[in-house]
C-alpha cells in the first residue's frame, strides 16, 4: 500500500509524514517533547488537559496537538514563551486542588503529574486557597480511590469502555465537583485494574498493594504472564525475595499488551509467596501413609530407584510422563526428552484440555498476532469467550471493531459479551461449532448446517458476503474444542478464503500460557493422552511422573486411577488432588522464580525471567527433570542454565531454529515461531467425517439466551487464584462492605461456606 | 415588563401584544404560515438558503455566525438523516428574549423551523428548551399539537410532499448546554460536555448526522426573511448584520424589558437613557454589560456621549460585543468587584469540568474573590486574577472559559478603583 | 500544613440498591412511552424520564435509577453520570415546595438578598436546607431568565417574579 506523504514544518524542521498523521505523534517521533495527560494512543480523543498546546501558523489560538491532523505545508511551533507559559499554567491549575503530599501517595515516584510538575511546573506556588477535599475510599476489593488527586484525564473511563466494553466507571458531578466513580460508590466489573494502570496520578490505586512498598524499592523484572494463552508482558515488582505487585506500566515494560492486563495477570500473583507453598520434597514411604519431608537428594534417589525397578519389572512403557501446559518450553522440552530418550516410553502427555495437533499439522496460514487482530478488517470467531478466557484478545477484537471499523462475525451458542461489538452474531445450538466450520469450508449444503445450527440460511450467505467484501486481513479464531477433523478442515480454510487483496490468518484460543509451546515441544505426540493414561493406571501404566497436576475434569470419574498406580511423583507448588495420591512430592518453582520461555497464541516466544529466588526449597521444573536424569545416569549437560536448554530447543525444534535468549531480549519486538505452513491438500475425507458427525447432531439442545455475567470465568477459584483473598470475595458476588473507607478485606470475613462454595479445585 | 419595537416596524414582536397571540388562529390571521406556504409553493431548498444568505442574518445566540452560511455547510448528498435543532436553552445571565418570543408567539418558531427543515432536508427536529422553562415547553407542545392538527406538521404538510416533525426536549439545568455541541451531547442523553470541532455539527452533529443548531430568535427571523425577501430584510439592518435584533434589558433602568431594534441602531446612550426610561431612582449610570454576562463590561463614560452603534461591529468598536443581546445596566450603587464576583460564581457553577483551565481556573478565581471578600485581599490579587484569566482565555476546550475570563479582565482593567478598595485594609470583623 | 480543605459535594455516597426497580401507573408508563417515541435513540429520553421519576417519587431514588437503567437499557452508573451533571436532577430528597431563588447579577442588584433573607427567616432554614416537616427546600440557583422581572424565584416549576419581601409572604402563605 502506498501512502500519500505530506510535509509539515515543526520548529523550522521540515518533516515528511504520512497524510492523516496526528500532530502530537509526529512531534514526539521527531524528538520534540509534547507534554500531555489525557492523550492516550488508540483511545478516543479527549483534548481536555490542554497540555499539548502548540502554535500553528494561520490559526488564531494555540491548538491542542492531539486533535490536529497534519496537513500539507503546516507550520508548527512547539516551543516558545507563549506555549511554555500556557503549559506551566495548566500544571499550576492541575496542582491547585491536588494535594502536595507526594511522600504519602502510593503513586509517588512513578506519577506523571509529579514528573510534569518537575518538568513544566512553576517554581512558586501561587494557589494559597483551601483545597477541595474528598475522602479516600475503596471502589472494590481491587481498586482504591483517592478522588482529590484526580486530574480528570478520564483515561480510566475510556479504557473501561473502549478496552473492556464494561463502562463500569464514569465521571459524575460537574465542574470542579467532578468525581470519577460509580453509582453508589461500588465497582462491579471484571476488576481488570486497567483503570489503575493508566491513571497518571495516585487517584486509582492497587488496593492489594496499597501502602506495601514504594516503587523505587522494587526490583522490576520483565516477564510473561502465567495465566492465559495471550502471553501479556508484565513487570514483576519484587522486594526482598517477595513479589509485591505486577504492573504493565510502560515505563517498565512495553509488550504486545501495552498497559493492558486482566484481573488474573495483575492481581493473581500472591500465590507466589503464599504460605501454603510446598516447602520441601516429601516422600510417602508407604501407601496410605503420610508424606514425610525429605532432602532433595533422598527424594530424587527414591524416585530414581522406583522408576528403575518399575521399568525393569513392567517395561519402559509402563512409565507415564506428564507435563502441564503452564510449564516453560524448557521444562516441557526436557520432560519430552526425559520420556523418549532416557525412560524410552511412548506414554507422555500434557494436562491440557484440548489438543491442537491436527490444526497445526494442516496449518494453511500463519498465526495472527495481537497487532494483526487490532488492524484486521474481518474477524470470524467460532466458539470461545475471549473476554473471559483470553482477555487481551477480547480487547484487541473490541478495539478492531470500535476504533478500526472491523467487522466481527461470531458463531456461539451463548450470547457472549463481545456480541455487543459483532456486526453479525450467529446464535447456534450448543455443540454446533463444527457445523460452522463445515459451512465455511463448503462441506455441506447450507440447509443441512443451518438446520443443525438452528439458524436461517440467509445468515450464512451474509457471512460469505462479508468475507468476500473483505480487503485486508481476515482472521479466523476458534476455541480448541473442535474435533480433529474439524480442526484440519479449519486450518485449510485459508486456501479457500484468501484472495489477491485478502490475507487469512488464524488465531487459536487455547486456555494455557504455554499450550502452544507444549505442542511445539512435542509433548502432545505421545501414544496416549492424559485420560487414556489415567484409565490405564494399574494395568499398562504402573508409574507416573507429573509436573503439575491433573485437571479436575480429567480426574472426574477416575478418582480411583491414581490410587491404582504403583508409584506417582508430582512436581507442584501447592497440595492438590493429585499430590494427595503422590508417593513423592517435589516443590516446584513458580514462574516468578525461574528463567525460561512461553509460546503464546500469536506464536510469540517470550521470556520468563527470574524475579525472586526460589521460594522455600523449590526448584525449576526443568532442573528437577535434569537432576532426576543425572540420578538415572544420564548427564544432559545443561548445568544451571535455562539458556542452554533453549539453545538445544533451537537446534531440535524446527520452528525455533536460530533463536537464542539474546534475540528475545526486547519484549517490544516479540519473535514469532515459524510454524510450518502446510500446502493446500485434499480435505474431503475430513469434511466427510465432520459432515457425518454434523448429520448425526442432536437438534434438541436449547441455545443459551442469557449473556454470562462479567467475571464468570475470571473469578473462578482455582488452585492459584484460591491463594488470593480478593478472588474469594469476587467469586462470592463481590459483596459490598458496610464502609467504603476501609478495605473490604478488613470488613468481610471469608467464612468457610463462602469459601467452600466458590472453590473449584485445579488450575 | 416592557415589550416594544423601537426604530423599526416590529417583526419578531409583531404579534406579542395581541390577545391569544399564542394560538394558531391569531398567528394565521396575522400573516402566519404564509412564509412556509410560499416556500412550499415556489422555492427550492437552495432558494431558501440563498435568501437567508442574502438577508445577512447572523446567529442570535451569541456567536453571530452568518446563518445562511451555516446552513450551506450541511452536505446535500449525505445519506444520513438531517436534523434542525432549536437552541432554546436560554441561560445567559441578562438574557430572556427567547422566553417571550416562545411564550407569546410559539407558531413563529414552528414556522421558522419548518422552513429551515425544508431548506436542509430534515425530517425530525427538536426544540431544546432549558429545563427551568417548563411552562414554555407546555406552550410549545400545545402549539405543536395545534399545528399538527391543522396539517402544518407531520406527513404531507399543506398537501405537499414535504413531511416533517418537531418535538420539544427538556434540558435539566446546565448553562453549558447552550453551547451547540454540548446541547447535542445533552440531547443524546449524555452529560452536557461540548464536543470537539471539527467535525462541525453541520457534518456530524446529532447522532453523528448533519445537524443545524440555531437560536430561537434566529429561527423566528426566518419567516419574515422569506416573506419580504432576503435583501429587503438585510436592508432593515446593516450590510453585515441584516434585519432587526431583539434585546433584553434588565438591571437599574426604569423600563426593563424586551426591545426590538434595527441592527445598527444609532446610539446605545439613547437606548438606555431614553428608550428604556433612563436609570431608576434618579441615580447615575455606572456600568453596562450589553451582551449577556459573557462580554466585556463597559464604563458609563464609554457609553455617554460616545454614539455606540448597536450592531456587531459597533459594539466591538465601543469596547464590548453583542453576545446574546442581554443588557445588564448598573447604577452607581453597584460595586463592580461584587458584580464580577457574582458572575465568576456563575461561571464556576456552570463550568462543565471537562477541561483543565476552565474547571480549575473558575474554581480558583471564586476562591480568590471569597478570600478578598473575607478581608484577606492582597495588593497583587488583581494582577493574579488577570494572569489566571489570561491562562484560561484561548486555552479552554470551548468558549465558556473565554466567557468566564472576559468579565473579570474587563472589570479589573476598567474599574480598578472598585477592586483596589477590596484588596487592602478591608478585613471584616 | 497551612492549607485547609473544603469538603465538596458528596456525589457517590453509599447507596444500597433495591432488588426491584420502581413501578409506575399505566398512565405514567404511557407518558414515558410518548417520550421514548420522539427519539431514534432511547438514551435521548433520559432527561425527560428523570423529571417524570422525580415528579412521581419526589427525587431520583435508587429504585427510580434502577427503573431508568432497565427502561433505557443502560447501566446504573450511566444514569448516575448524567443525573449528577444537571442541577435540576435531585439525587436526594427535596421538600414538597422547592424554592429556587435566582442569585445571578440582575436579581442580585435588584434585591435578591432581601428576598433570600425573608424566605429563610420565614421558613427558619438556610439555603440548601429542607424544613423539618419536609414541605420546603430553599436553594440558591443561577440565572433563570427572568432578569427583566427581577428579583424572582421558582417554586417547583412556577415562576414568581418582581418579588418584594411582602410578596414573598403572600406567596408562601398561599401555598396549599
Amino acid at each position: 500500500m502506498t501512502q500519500d506523504v505530506i510535509k509539515v514544518t515543526i520548529n523550522n524542521k521540515d518533516i515528511q509524514v504520512p497524510k492523516g498523521a496526528r500532530l502530537i505523534e509526529v512531534c514526539r517521533d521527531s524528538g520534540f517533547d509534547i507534554p500531555s495527560f489525557c492523550y492516550y494512543s488508540d483511545l478516543a480523543l479527549q483534548a481536555s488537559c490542554r497540555m499539548c498546546l502548540v502554535r500553528i501558523e494561520k490559526m488564531p489560538k494555540l491548538q491542542t496537538s492531539c486533535t490536529i491532523t497534519c496537513t500539507d505545508g503546516m507550520v508548527v511551533t512547539t516551543q516558545s514563551e507563549e506555549i511554555e507559559k500556557a503549559q506551566r499554567a495548566m500544571v499550576e491549575f492541575l496542582l491547585a486542588n491536588h494535594p502536595l503530599d507526594c511522600p504519602v501517595c502510593d503513586r509517588g515516584g512513578e506519577c506523571e503529574l509529579q514528573e510534569m510538575a518537575f518538568d513544566w511546573g512553576g517554581l512558586e506556588e501561587r494557589f494559597t486557597e483551601k483545597k477541595n477535599y474528598y475522602a479516600e475510599r475503596y471502589l472494590s476489593p481491587m481498586v482504591a480511590n483517592d478522588p482529590q488527586r484526580c486530574i480528570l484525564c478520564k483515561r480510566c473511563t475510556r479504557v473501561c469502555d473502549e478496552w473492556m466494553g464494561e463502562d463500569a466507571i464514569e465521571a459524575g458531578g460537574r465542574g470542579a465537583n467532578t468525581v470519577i466513580g460509580t453509582y453508589g460508590g461500588w465497582l462491579d466489573c471484571s476488576q481488570c485494574g486497567n483503570c489503575i494502570e493508566v491513571c497518571p496520578t495516585g487517584t486509582l490505586l492497587d488496593a492489594t498493594y496499597r501502602h506495601q512498598a514504594r516503587p523505587w524499592e522494587l526490583a522490576q523484572t520483565v516477564s510473561t504472564c502465567t495465566y492465559c494463552s495471550d502471553g501479556c508482558q508484565m513487570s514483576l515488582g519484587a522486594r526482598g525475595g517477595e513479589l509485591m505487585r505486577v504492573v504493565a506500566r510502560d515505563r517498565y515494560v512495553n509488550g504486545l499488551n501495552g498497559e493492558f492486563l486482566c484481573i488474573k495477570g495483575r492481581f493473581g500473583h500472591p500465590f507466589v509467596n503464599h504460605e501454603a507453598r510446598i516447602r520441601t520434597p516429601m516422600i510417602r514411604y508407604k501407601k496410605g501413609g503420610k508424606l514425610i519431608p525429605a532432602t532433595w537428594d533422598d527424594a530424587i534417589r527414591h524416585v530414581a530407584s522406583k522408576l528403575d525397578s518399575i521399568a525393569n519389572k513392567h517395561g519402559r512403557n509402563s512409565i507415564g510422563i506428564v507435563g502441564s501446559p503452564r510449564l516453560t518450553n524448557e521444562a516441557l522440552y526436557l520432560l519430552k526428552k526425559f520420556a523418549t530418550d532416557l525412560i524410552g516410553t511412548d506414554n507422555y502427555a500434557v494436562t491440557d484440555s484440548v489438543n491442537l495437533t491436527p490444526f497445526f499439522a494442516n496449518l494453511g496460514a500463519p498465526l495472527a498476532t495481537h497487532r494483526d487482530i487490532r488492524y484486521a478488517k474481518t474477524i470470524v470467531l467460532i466458539g470461545g469467550e475471549p473476554e473471559e478466557l483470553q482477555p487481551l484478545t477480547g480487547k484487541q477484537i473490541r478495539q478492531a471493531v470500535r476504533n478500526g471499523g472491523a467487522r466481527l462475525i461470531i458463531f456461539n451458542s451463548v450470547p457472549i459479551r463481545l456480541r455487543e461489538q459483532a456486526s453479525q452474531f450467529i446464535h447456534i445450538r450448543p455443540g454446533a461449532e463444527e457445523a460452522a466450520v463445515l459451512a465455511l469450508a463448503g462441506g455441506a449444503t447450507d440447509s443441512l448446517v443451518s438446520r443443525k445450527m438452528g439458524i436461517e440460511t440467509a445468515e450464512l450467505e451474509k457471512v460469505r458476503g462479508t468475507i468476500n467484501e473483505t480487503e485486508g486481513d481476515l482472521i479466523i479464531m476458534f476455541d480448541g474444542s473442535l474435533s480433529a477433523a474439524a480442526q484440519s478442515a479449519l486450518a485449510q480454510l485459508s486456501y479457500l478464503l484468501r484472495a489477491d487483496n485478502r490475507r487469512v490468518l488464524f488465531h487459536p484460543l487455547p486456555l494455557y500460557n504455554n499450550s502452544i509451546g507444549a505442542l511445539d515441544m512435542g509433548m502432545t505426540n505421545g501414544a496416549i493422552d492424559v485420560t487414556q493414561m489415567l484409565d490405564a493406571a494399574g494395568r499398562g501404566i504402573r508409574a507416573v511422573c507429573v509436573a503439575g497436576s491433573f485437571l479436575p475434569e480429567q480426574l472426574r470419574g477416575r478418582e480411583e486411577s491414581l490410587a491404582k498406580l504403583d508409584f506417582l511423583m508430582v512436581q507442584e507448588l501447592f497440595e492438590t488432588d493429585t499430590t494427595s495420591f503422590a508417593d513423592v512430592v517435589l516443590p516446584a518453582a513458580s514462574f516468578a522464580e525461574i528463567d525460561g520461555t512461553f509460546t503464546n497464541n500469536d506464536g510469540f516466544v517470550q521470556r520468563v525471567r527470574q524475579s525472586i529466588p526460589p521460594v522455600n526449597q523449590s526448584k525449576a521444573d526443568w532442573m528437577i527433570t535434569d537432576q532426576l536424569a543425572r540420578e538415572l545416569g544420564v548427564e544432559f549437560g545443561f548445568g544451571m542454565s535455562a539458556s542452554a536448554v533453549f539453545n538445544e530447543i533451537a537446534m531440535q525444534v524446527p520452528g525455533y531454529a536460530g533463536l537464542r535468549y539474546p534475540l528475545l531480549k526486547d519484549e517490544s519486538k516479540p519473535v514469532q515461531v515459524k510454524h510450518d505452513i502446510a500446502v493446500q491438500r485434499d480435505i474431503s475425507n475430513e469434511l466427510e467425517t465432520v459432515r457425518t458427525a454434523v448429520e448425526q447432531m442432536d437438534e434438541s439442545p436449547e441455545k443459551h439466551n442469557d449473556t454470562p455475567d462479567v467475571g464468570h470465568e475470571l473469578f473462578k477459584i482455582r488452585t492459584l487464584t484460591d491463594k488470593v483473598a480478593q478472588f474469594h470475595l469476587l467469586a462470592a458476588g463481590n459483596p459490598r462492605p458496610e464502609s467504603l473507607n476501609v478495605s473490604p478485606l478488613y470488613q468481610i470475613t471469608l467464612s468457610d461456606d463462602l469459601r467452600a462454595e466458590a472453590v473449584v479445585a485445579g488450575d | 415588563m416592557h415589550i416594544e419595537a423601537i426604530g423599526c416596524e416590529p417583526l419578531q414582536l409583531r404579534r406579542v401584544h395581541l390577545e391569544n397571540s399564542r394560538t394558531l388562529e391569531v398567528y394565521r390571521r396575522n400573516g402566519g404560515y404564509e412564509a412556509i406556504k410560499k416556500v412550499l409553493d415556489s422555492m427550492s431548498p437552495d432558494d431558501v438558503i440563498n435568501d437567508v444568505k442574502k438577508s445577512a442574518l447572523r446567529g442570535r445566540g451569541g456567536a453571530g455566525f452568518p446563518t445562511g452560511l451555516k446552513w450551506s455547510f450541511v452536505p446535500k448528498d449525505s445519506p444520513k438523516p438531517k436534523y434542525v435543532v432549536c437552541n432554546a436553552d436560554e441561560s445567559e445571565p441578562g438574557t430572556f428574549k427567547d422566553r417571550y418570543l416562545m411564550e407569546r408567539d410559539p407558531h413563529m418558531l414552528i414556522e421558522g423551523m419548518l422552513i429551515a427543515a425544508y431548506a436542509l432536508g430534515a425530517k425530525t427536529n427538536y426544540i431544546y428548551t432549558r429545563g427551568e422553562y417548563r411552562y414554555l415547553i407546555d406552550i410549545m407542545d400545545q402549539a405543536l399539537a395545534e399545528a399538527r392538527a391543522a396539517g402544518l406538521l407531520g406527513e404531507k404538510i399543506l398537501g405537499t410532499d414535504f413531511s416533517c416533525e418537531i418535538y420539544t426536549h427538556t434540558g435539566a439545568g446546565a448553562y453549558i448546554c447552550g453551547e451547540e455541541t454540548a446541547l447535542l451531547s445533552s440531547l443524546e442523553g449524555m452529560r452536557g460536555h461540548p464536543r470537539m470541532k471539527p467535525p462541525f455539527p453541520a457534518v456530524s452533529g446529532l447522532y453523528a448526522c448533519p445537524t443545524v443548531v440555531n437560536n430561537v430568535e434566529t429561527l423566528t427571523a426566518v419567516p419574515d426573511i422569506i416573506k419580504m425577501g432576503g435583501e429587503a430584510y438585510q436592508k432593515l439592518g446593516t450590510e453585515k448584520s441584516g434585519g432587526t435584533k431583539v434585546w433584553s434589558v434588565s438591571g437599574h433602568v426604569n423600563r426593563p424589558g424586551v426591545y426590538e431594534l434595527p441592527m445598527g441602531y444609532d446610539d446605545m446612550e439613547k437606548f438606555i437613557m431614553e428608550d428604556c426610561g433612563g436609570i431608576a431612582n434618579g441615580r447615575q449610570l455606572k456600568a453596562v454589560i450589553p451582551g449577556g454576562s459573557s462580554v466585556y463590561i463597559m464604563r458609563a463614560e464609554a457609553v455617554i456621549g460616545k454614539d455606540v452603534r448597536m450592531d456587531y461591529e459597533g459594539l466591538v468598536a465601543g469596547g464590548s460585543s453583542v453576545g446574546s443581546g442581554g443588557f445588564i445596566v448598573m447604577d452607581d450603587t453597584v460595586d463592580i468587584f461584587e458584580s464580577t464576583k457574582n458572575l465568576t460564581e456563575f461561571y464556576k457553577h456552570e463550568s462543565c469540568g471537562w477541561c483543565t483551565p476552565c474547571r480549575e481556573g473558575t474554581d480558583w478565581l471564586v476562591k480568590i474573590f471569597k478570600r478578598i471578600d473575607n478581608g484577606g485581599g492582597r495588593a497583587d490579587d488583581a494582577q493574579l486574577m488577570l494572569d489566571l484569566c489570561d491562562n484560561i482565555e484561548g486555552k479552554s476546550f470551548c468558549p465558556l472559559g473565554d466567557a468566564a475570563a472576559w468579565p473579570i479582565q474587563s472589570a479589573v482593567k476598567r474599574f480598578p478603583e472598585d477592586f483596589a478598595k477590596h484588596l487592602v485594609g478591608s478585613r471584616k470583623e | 500544613m497551612s492549607q485547609q480543605l473544603t469538603q465538596i459535594r458528596p456525589l457517590s455516597q453509599p447507596v444500597h440498591m433495591p432488588d426491584e426497580p420502581a413501578t409506575f401507573s399505566a398512565a405514567v408508563e404511557a407518558e414515558i412511552d410518548g417520550h421514548l417515541a420522539k427519539y431514534p435513540v432511547k438514551r435521548s429520553a433520559i432527561l425527560p424520564l428523570m423529571f417524570i421519576v422525580q415528579r412521581e417519587r419526589g427525587y431520583l431514588d435508587p429504585a427510580g435509577v434502577l427503573y431508568l437503567a432497565n427502561r433505557l437499557a443502560l447501566r446504573v452508573t450511566d444514569i448516575w453520570e448524567v443525573a449528577t451533571f444537571y442541577s435540576m436532577i435531585q439525587t436526594r430528597p427535596v421538600g414538597k415546595y422547592h424554592i429556587q431563588i435566582c442569585k445571578t447579577l440582575s436579581c442580585k442588584i435588584l434585591g435578591e438578598p432581601l428576598i433570600t433573607e425573608r424566605v429563610c427567616k420565614k421558613l427558619g432554614i438556610k439555603p440548601g436546607e429542607t424544613t423539618a416537616d419536609g414541605r420546603f427546600t430553599v436553594s440558591m440557583v443561577e440565572c433563570l431568565g427572568s432578569c427583566g422581572t427581577a428579583p424572582m424565584f421558582q417554586i417547583n416549576f412556577d415562576y414568581h417574579e418582581n418579588l418584594t419581601p411582602e410578596k414573598v409572604d403572600r406567596i408562601l402563605d398561599s401555598l396549599p
